[in-house]
């Protein structure tokens, strides 16, 4: 078996600074393998934005560690857990999440700007990222010009800029119709069948049923774990 | 590289002000006015310098003047004894100057007396200034009609005259003046030239002792003494006064800028044991500038003072305005901080937008403040100029202000909790 891409041992998170404090997250044990497809699902208050947050590096465990390609990024900083987000990790968000003001190739660009290399060596990076999701006709739109599933599409354009290790996706179909949804979720899979490692959060079991592994969260716990 | 990237930075930062042009431009507003007074300020300042400048250099700075003044106290008992009122500097006064005091290029003896001017019927008061030919040099006192006063005139004790072009009209000449003849205390001076209508300024006007009216004739020195003497009677409703001033003024040039001030007080204690009662002034144009240059710093520096609270309120503006972009935008800098962006980033971004605002803000207030010093100049005849130095002044305050306002809503947005931020809509 390949060396887990992501590795939670043991992982608890409290939030609140006095007794009682809320208890999120208690004990959660996960790996995912380099290259696998997994899904994440719960009911709302199960824990699975919080621990979305932690795998995506926005938020340090309260307890146990988090191994993200070998290194425990459980007691980074936030320059470094930045650095980490920047580089390792490709985001997909329910709501897009693109920069109203800027153009799609500019939304693309946007994490090349907080990385190490140059935006002139990779404008043709950038088009060529565009292009792989079928928008190079629309690169210098806005995103209000754009249908929901154009959006989503630009989103995971910037998500695969900076060839992350991991790609997180938060309800990647919840704003969007059956239609697109289905059309988002193919270009994902296509994703995966390119070798990437894929951790989805979904409500919809329908989704959740195109991973290769389904996890089931309740009430702060794995209660189910295995095949989709 | 990293300039390169900045620069990106920069070009983004100036894409969400683009976005907002109305919210710009107003943002902008306050830093617009208060760089374009400062920039007012300073020039009306900076002119006022300059015609300071301009009115006491032309006394010249290496000159020193001493002018006879009529002591403040007189003895009633004394004047009744002895009507004619004799004061001020004298011919003694004069040689021992120019014999004792080093270092002096020229002493120029001026002898100044009111006179009634008749040219046929017409009659004006005029006032006589019996000068040396280098006097009138030495005040660039020079004649756009005729020729000026030589020292040919003075050594053949010559009747000649020249006056101000304003003294011409209120006699009725309006044809060529040369060759005309004014009849002076029976005697008859003839026009030989008439003066540039540049008269004395302000605080010059009154060192020299010349008055508005610009009725001064100019007579050879030599001339005016042998023919009139040094009394002078004045006639006013019914009484009449005399008075007998040898000389009304002595101009002495320095030749040494940097032992002015020396000589000056060499003259004054020279003077004070000449005239236990202080019939006399003694004028250092060289003080009075530098005075007068001290007092106008300190009313630059007030006005600018004043100039500068509109520059703290744009600041203030801007800042405010900022806080509320950032509650309006948390959710950019949430999804800015989850695509990597440091904290640092997230100042950078808020202050290069700042600084820019302000800076193009300080831009546009030039251009105001020189417009505003055009209509000001335009509408009041005030002296006003420009200088470069406020120009790049009020360029550097803007964009420190622009810094300083960003700080804290800067520090605000990169203080968000990313994951909050991100949930905010």
């Amino acid at each position: 078996m390949k060396a887990p891409i992501i590795s939670l041992q043991g992982v608890h998170k409290y939030y609140g600074d006095c007794e009682p404090r809320l208890h999120v997250l208690k004990g959660i044990d996960l790996d995912v393998a380099e290259g696998e497809y997994v899904s994440i699902t719960g009911t709302s208050g199960s824990g699975k934005s919080t621990l979305l947050n932690l795998l995506g590096c926005l938020d340090n465990t309260s307890n146990g560690a988090y191994l993200l390609n070998g290194r425990d990024v459980s007691l980074y900083s936030d320059d470094e857990l930045s650095k980490i987000r920047n580089e390792d990790i490709g985001f997909i968000f329910q709501s897009f999440n693109l920069i109203p003001q800027l153009t799609v190739f500019e939304n693309v660009q946007v994490p090349l700007l907080y990385g190490a290399r140059s935006i002139a060596a990779t404008t043709d990076l950038c088009h060529e990222v565009i292009d792989s999701v079928g928008l190079s006709d629309r690169s210098e739109h806005r995103p209000t010009q754009l249908s929901g599933g154009e959006c989503q599409r630009v989103a995971i354009a910037r998500a695969l800029i900076n060839d992350p290790v991991l790609l997180l996706a938060d309800e990647p179909t919840g704003n969007l119709d059956s239609t697109t949804g289905e059309e988002v979720l193919a270009l994902i899979d296509d994703l995966h069948q390119q070798g990437r490692s894929v951790v989805m959060i979904t409500h919809d079991p329908e989704v959740a049923n195109r991973s290769q592994r389904r996890v089931d969260l309740r009430d702060g716990i794995i209660v189910e774990e295995g095949a989709a | 590289m990293i300039s390169q990237k900045h620069l990106e930075l920069v070009r983004m930062g100036l894409r969400s002000l683009v976005g907002y042009p109305m919210r710009t431009v107003l943002t902008m507003l306050g830093v617009v006015f208060g760089v374009g007074s400062v920039i007012a300020m300073l020039a009306l300042g900076a002119g006022a310098e300059r015609e300071l400048l301009k009115e006491i250099g032309r006394l010249g700075i290496q000159n020193i003047i001493i002018n006879s003044i009529k002591p403040e106290v007189q003895d009633t008992s004394n004047q009744r004894s002895n009507w004619i009122s004799s004061y001020g500097i004298t011919f003694k006064d004069h040689r021992q100057i120019v014999d004792t005091i080093p270092g002096i290029e020229k002493a120029l003896p001026v002898h100044v007396s009111k006179k009634t001017v008749w040219q046929g019927s017409k009659r004006v008061e005029g006032t006589l200034y019996a000068v040396t030919p280098e006097h009138l040099d030495m005040f660039q006192l020079n004649t756009s009609v005729g020729r000026n006063l030589t020292h040919l005139d003075d050594e053949k004790l010559s009747r000649v005259c020249v006056v101000r072009s304003g003294m011409l009209k209120e006699l009725g000449i309006y044809q060529d003046p040369i060759g005309f003849g004014l009849n002076i205390d029976k005697e008859t001076f003839y026009i030989v030239g008439v003066l540039k209508d540049d008269s004395f300024l302000g605080y010059a006007r009154k060192a020299l002792s010349v008055d508005a009216k610009s009725s001064e004739i100019y007579v050879p020195y030599s001339s005016a003494l042998r023919r009139h003497g040094t009394r002078s009677i004045t006639r006013r409703s019914g009484s009449s006064e005399a008075t007998d001033v040898e000389l009304n003024q002595v101009v002495i040039s320095v030749t040494d800028l940097d032992q002015v001030l020396v000589t000056a007080r060499m003259l004054g204690s020279l003077l004070e044991r000449n005239h236990p009662e202080k019939d006399y002034e003694l004028v250092v144009p060289l003080e009075v500038l530098s005075q007068r240059q001290k007092t106008q710093q300190v009313f630059n520096i007030a006005l600018v003072a004043i100039a500068s609270i509109s520059l703290l309120v744009g600041g203030i503006g801007i800042a405010n305005i900022m806080l509320a972009t950032v509650t309006e935008r948390t959710k950019e800098i949430g999804v800015r901080r989850a695509l990597g962006a440091r904290r640092r980033h997230i100042i950078a971004q808020f202050l290069t937008e700042t600084t820019t605002i302000s800076t193009i803000g300080g831009g546009v207030g030039v251009l105001v403040g020189i417009g505003l010093v055009q209509v000001l100049t335009f509408f009041t005849g005030w002296s006003a100029a420009i200088t470069l130095s406020s120009v790049a002044l009020s360029l550097s305050i803007s964009m420190a202000v622009g810094i300083v306002s960003g700080i804290y809503p800067a520090r605000r947005a990169a203080g968000l909790d990313p994951i909050s931020a991100l949930r905010h809509e």
